[in-house]
């Protein structure tokens, strides 16, 4: 829900049940006030009446007056006070406020009765009931539509922050760049936005840049363990034993080295430093990978069908380099001997599928670093990420799926 | 012929040192950049292995300082750094090679034998061992004069070979020197130990002797 929405909803509510209660006390009150009037009224009227008795010893004649009625009885009731009530009186449309009193004239009492319409007190209450409640009205709109356009130009700034937040990345070396506003809370709010994100980009590229030096730190005592086991396999006097041990010790280095440097190049992507773009002929550069690995894909037994456009897109060549190397590295390595691999090289998008005898990947975590299908897997898990990151970089998308024991890539540019 | 060897770290120095000294090589060594500055104006050599990140220095002026004094050494550079530019930056200002730590030593004397070869023999691009001789240039190899029919891969498994003559070369070494950095197939040894056998066949088909052992399946050996 918008805080709009939200606000005049609570705002309306509240409104209405104010007006609505106010309303309904002013009605008791005016018509309290109106109804004292009407009492006073008659009570002058008793008055009249009471004077004329005493003056003329007999009740005075009731005059029929518009709105206004008297009547006398005979009563050996004793009533005490006077008594008003409002009351609709037979043969008569409107109510009427009546005053019944006790007059003795001569000896009798009789019960007078004044009764004055209350047609016209009715219909001021109801006039200005009829004012209140289209006051009610005028307000509510007015203050809907104060809500909408005032409260809409009032968070313009909020939305313009948010657009700006929107476009932030942590690895972009920009700086956000909020209009001013003069509202301190918006001002406030950007403020500390600015601070956390730059805040954020100073830790992450400290991060990158320490993910990047212990990747370089690690080459020199690695190249050095490589170096000092080349030099042991030279003595003649190793048993087979001690061969397997360093067979052992020569794949955990290549492993090492080469996980140091799938690492050393992901922090390299995420530095920029791949940022130069040329335009690349990829039918040639995928022609030169064909030639690389036709002897590879030999041996293995592959068959590799292509069908390449002559098509050229603006990319790293570098990086270039490495996503088709990455790629067809893949294909390779998860088909069997036999199998197939098919490389298909359109105007807008290139796609690679392999044979496999490995099921679908959870395409969910396939590029997360790291992640890999089997745990015994001789893979770092980093290639799929490396493949995912080029991609990304070089605004390409990159697709799988996974039909007839096919695994399918397909990168569109 | 004298190679020398600049690198800070020493072990490594100890090791690539002692990997190349044979009947060919005689190996000096420099820690940092004034005495490596030092040496390359006072003496000349047949190769330099040098690396760019040194105390005192880069490796890179050591270098320029050479081309400017217009000498002839050849020069392998290794560097930590594999990026595309630091290798152009190197070769543009003269370096002969570029390699990129960590490598192997039997790829660093594959690479030191090259540069040596191209430095002395202008012009007349052959090595020969024994009764094998290898065109560099026309990349073909000849056993008593008949040619050979040898694919591309087992020609470079050849000349890797003569280059680390009587020592023993993992199957990590080969498989990184013939499929590169970058293609991660490098792990499947099965591919090289088709490649050499097929080479085996095809020199010992045209008449040579046989020079390629397995070592416990561990590497292999070229004994001459």
């Amino acid at each position: 829900m918008k805080l709009f929405t939200k606000y005049n909803r609570i705002n309306l509510l509240t409104t209405i049940i104010i007006f609505v209660l106010s309303a309904t006390a002013f009605y008791f009150v005016i018509r309290y006030i109106l109804l004292n009037q009407v009492d006073n009224d008659l009570m002058i009227e008793e008055g009249e009446i009471e004077t004329y008795a005493l003056e003329h010893k007999e009740l005075p004649e009731p005059i029929p007056v518009k709105g206004q009625r008297i009547s006398y009885t005979l009563s050996d009731k004793d009533l005490k006070k006077r008594q008003f009530a409002t009351d609709h009186l037979a043969g008569e449309k409107d109510s009427y406020r009546v005053l019944r009193f006790k007059i003795t004239v001569k000896e009798n009492t009789y019960i007078a009765t004044v009764a004055k319409s209350l047609q016209s007190t009715d219909d001021l209450t109801m006039s200005i009931l009829l004012i209140s409640l289209a006051t009610i009205f005028v307000i509510m709109a007015a203050s809907l539509i104060i809500n909408r356009v005032v409260l809409k130009r009032l968070w313009q700034p909020f939305y313009r922050s948010l657009d700006i937040l929107k476009n932030f990345r942590v690895d972009k070396k920009q700086t956000l760049d909020f209009p001013s506003t003069q509202i301190d809370e918006f001002e406030f709010m950007n403020q500390t936005i600015q601070k956390t994100t730059n805040q954020a980009q100073q830790e992450y590229s400290l991060l990158k840049e320490f993910t990047e030096n212990a990747s370089h730190e690690m080459q020199t005592p690695l190249a050095i363990i490589r170096s000092k086991l080349d030099l042991l396999i030279q003595d003649e006097n190793l048993s087979e034993d001690q061969s397997k041990t360093m067979q052992s010790a020569y794949s955990a280095i290549e492993k090492l080295s080469r996980l140091n440097q799938s690492l050393l190049l992901l922090a390299k992507i995420e530095n920029n430093q791949y940022a130069e773009t040329t335009r690349i002929n990829l039918m040639d550069k995928i022609t030169e990978k064909l030639n690389a690995f036709h002897e590879l894909w030999h041996n293995q037994n592959i068959s590799v069908s292509s069908s390449l456009k002559d098509v050229s897109v603006d990319l790293n060549s570098e990086l270039t380099d490495i996503l088709l190397n990455n790629l067809l590295s893949n294909a390779t390595r998860h088909n069997f001997a036999g199998g197939s691999i098919k490389i298909i090289l359109k105007e807008k998008e290139l796609e690679i599928s392999n044979s496999s005898l490995e099921k679908e990947l959870n395409s969910q975590k396939m590029f997360l670093r790291f992640f890999s299908q089997d745990k015994q897997s001789r893979y770092n898990g980093l290639g799929l990420s490396i493949i995912k990151r080029i991609s990304d970089v070089s605004g390409c998308s990159l697709r799988y799926n996974f039909t007839g024991n096919k695994h399918r890539f397909t990168l569109s540019w | 012929m004298k190679v020398l060897v600049i690198e800070d770290e020493k072990e490594l120095s100890d090791s690539i040192c002692t990997y190349l000294a044979n009947e060919q090589f005689v190996c000096e060594r420099t820690f940092d950049f004034g005495s490596s500055m030092e040496k390359i104006l006072l003496y000349d050599y047949a190769c330099i292995v040098l690396d760019v990140n040194l105390p005192g220095g880069s490796g890179l002026d050591i270098l320029k300082e050479l081309k400017n004094q217009n000498k002839t050494d050849g020069v392998l550079i290794i560097s930590a750094r594999n990026s595309l530019d630091d290798k152009v930056f190197a070769l543009k200002t003269g370096a002969d090679d570029y390699l990129t730590k960590p490598f192997h030593l039997p790829e660093l004397a594959a690479r030191v034998n090259a540069i040596i070869r191209r430095k002395s023999f202008d012009g007349k691009n052959e090595i020969t061992c024994n009764e094998l001789k290898l065109d560099l240039g026309q990349k073909n190899v000849r056993v008593n004069d008949n040619p050979v029919d040898l694919t591309k891969k087992e020609y470079e498994l050849l000349l890797y070979f003569i280059s680390n003559k009587n020592r023993v070369i993992s199957k990590n070494a080969i498989a990184e020197h013939l499929w590169g950095d970058n293609m991660d197939v490098a792990d499947s040894y099965d591919f090289i130990y088709t490649h050499i056998k097929n080479l085996r066949k095809k020199l010992l088909q045209a008449g040579a002797a046989d020079y390629i052992k397995s070592v416990y399946g561990m590497g292999y050996k070229f004994s001459v």
